[in-house]
């Protein structure tokens, strides 16, 4: 019972056309700075794209100047969310994910955030950092993945856009959680109350999600009838696989989501039997036998959530490494989408 | 969206200050208030700061719309800790399906959670509004902010109104002739819109740098040069944050 008072209050802080960022003084210091210290490369390497492509292109600071007053204005435009029977407001960071690449797109966003925070109190200076981490970072990188990655297996340019802010939408959602639970917890363990909160926002976020996909759908298409020039120029189209890469794609994308589907529900079997290795088996043994017992490490990673932990920022900084340079090790190698250039 | 307007002219001697030292003082303020465990000190900024932005000359109407949503979380985060931390019960009631419990506990944590909001929010609600965004910027231009982070951020100011006005344009229309008559036709007009507004974003983008260009633009833009720091104004701050560390530790 609980759990479902939590569910109605949830929603009714989701309620206002404001409920997208965590708002100014929530998160204590120690939490504040720990997002401000994640976003801040980020934020430091979409600028450093940024001023390579000022570089080359005079125009391309005032466009992306634009873009942040454009997800600025999305974000504060309320929009209907039929099953909760309200309005709450999409990103836009899909969007500008889609068409400036996700290490610009976090420029933009921090820009909106903090024109935000500033002028609107939605949002805060205090949890900046957060919310660039959630909106601008997850956001932007879900919904460009998931667009480059919906182009290459040969979806169209609609279907793609509107995977892409869906996902970019609930990976906000998603982070937004883990970001408040952190910061609300007290003495109350962390997971279980981030998933409640990320389960109280399912019945808001997962129509909004949809609704911000179609908008990023619409978006994308518009340009594509309208101005197929700015689509070629900021490389949104072009540069898609070929059949064989789609199929390679493919296979890829059913492998992972079956593991994904596997690791989420294991068999009971599997989980009662403990599988033993050949250090256990074997190696433990013999050393045994001959009087060599194992002594206990200095650094034991089976202690608390060390592993886990491990794992994760290891997980986090191949994810950014390969998410970073994914144009260049898969995307269009040598060939540029720029016929300015290629002249 | 309906209360964002452009910035009013505050004619106060709050606004006059270097914005460099608002800032400065803002931030370590926030500091405080956020790594405080305690009701009293955030509720003293909130105070201050709210008599403050009054006494400047903002109207409570407008005052009031810009607390409303941080006040309405700060409402609910209260409400989710009385109810779900600590374990001492407070208060409790019997209702048909289950007992509702307050904890003693919870209603600690959420008071200073909400009073944290309250205090974090009126801080960052007068340096909004006795600070021009140019202004804040060329502060945060001073204390080494990338140049690149400051540009796109004034470019983004001074489009922002423009664009909101032409997306205003776009949405009226599209409501005059039922473009959002319906969730499947709203939707598209929204995507409509935000087409038309990317559209807009990128032509307004290349006039722009030309027009620049032809006035010498090279890549940066200038900022707003600061006058020097005034020793009365830099003792006044000192003092006054020395004032709120000292509350503070308390």
């Amino acid at each position: 019972m609980p759990a479902l008072i939590l569910t109605f209050l949830l929603l009714f802080l989701a309620a206002p056309a404001y409920a997208m960022h965590i708002s100014e003084g929530i998160l204590p210091l120690g939490w504040a700075v720990a997002g401000f210290a994640v976003a801040a490369p980020f934020v430091l390497l979409g600028l450093r794209r940024l001023n390579s492509l000022a570089k080359e292109d005079l125009s391309f600071k005032p466009l992306v100047g634009l873009m942040a007053a454009v997800v600025f204005i999305i974000s504060c435009m309320p929009i209907p969310v039929p099953t909760a029977g309200t309005c709450s407001h999409p990103c836009g960071t899909g969007m500008a994910a889609i068409l400036v690449g996700p290490l610009v797109s976090v420029v933009v966003t921090a820009v909106a955030l903090l024109i935000q925070a500033l002028f609107l109190s939605h949002g805060g200076l205090s949890t900046w950092g957060a919310n660039i981490l959630s909106m601008g970072v997850a956001g932007s990188f879900a919904g460009w993945l998931a667009f480059r990655l919906m182009r290459r297996f040969g979806a169209g340019l609609g279907f793609s856009g509107f995977v892409a802010g869906v996902l970019a939408d609930w990976a906000t959602y998603l982070t937004t959680s883990m970001e408040l639970a952190a910061g609300i917890r007290g003495d109350s363990p962390f997971l279980p109350l981030a998933w409640k909160i990320a389960a109280a926002f399912v019945p808001t976020q997962l129509p909004l999600g949809i609704l911000e996909g179609a908008m990023t759908a619409g978006m994308v298409t518009l340009l594509w009838k309208k101005r197929p020039d700015l689509l070629v120029k900021m490389r949104v189209v072009g540069g898609e696989g070929s059949p064989k890469a789609r199929g390679v794609g493919f296979c890829a994308l059913l492998l992972a989501a079956a593991l994904s589907l596997a690791s989420i529900n294991p068999r009971p079997a599997l989980c009662a039997e403990k599988w033993t290795g050949v250090d256990e088996a074997v190696v433990e043994k013999i050393a045994k036998e001959h009087g060599r017992q194992a002594h206990r490490p200095l650094i034991d990673t089976d202690q608390g959530d060390l592993l886990l932990f491990v794992f994760l920022l290891a997980g986090a900084a191949g994810g950014f490494a390969a998410g970073y340079y994914w144009r260049m090790l898969i995307a269009e190698k040598g060939k540029s989408l720029n016929p300015a250039k290629e002249d | 969206m309906h209360h964002f307007t452009r910035q009013p002219h505050i004619d106060h001697p709050l606004a006059r200050i270097d914005p460099r030292l608002k800032l400065f003082c803002a931030c370590l303020l926030l500091v405080m208030v956020i790594s405080c465990g305690s009701v009293g000190f955030p509720l003293a900024v909130a105070a201050v700061c709210g008599g403050a932005t009054l006494a400047a000359g903002v109207s409570p109407k407008r005052f009031a719309v810009r607390f409303a949503e941080p006040l309405f979380i700060a409402a609910v985060v209260l409400l989710l800790k009385l109810l779900f931390s600590g374990h001492t019960p407070l208060w409790s009631c019997r209702l048909p399906w289950f007992t509702l419990t307050v904890h003693r506990e919870g209603l600690l944590e959420g008071a200073v959670i909400a009073s944290r909001i309250l205090g974090t929010v009126s801080l960052v609600a007068l340096l909004g509004f006795t600070t021009t965004f140019t202004e804040l910027m060329a502060a945060l231009s001073w204390f080494r902010c990338p140049k690149g982070f400051v540009d796109v951020a004034l470019f983004a100011w001074r489009y922002l109104f423009v664009l909101f006005d032409d997306a205003m344009v776009v949405y009226h229309a599209q409501r005059n002739r039922l473009g959002y008559a319906g969730i499947r036709r709203g939707l598209r007009s929204f995507g409509a819109l935000s087409g038309a507004l990317v559209i807009k974003a990128f032509d307004n983008s290349q006039n722009i740098t030309t027009a620049m260009v032809q006035r010498g633009y090279d890549g940066d833009l200038p900022l707003l040069s600061h006058r020097p720091l005034k020793g009365r104004e830099v003792l006044a701050s000192a003092a006054l944050l020395a004032c709120a560390g000292m509350l503070r530790v308390l």
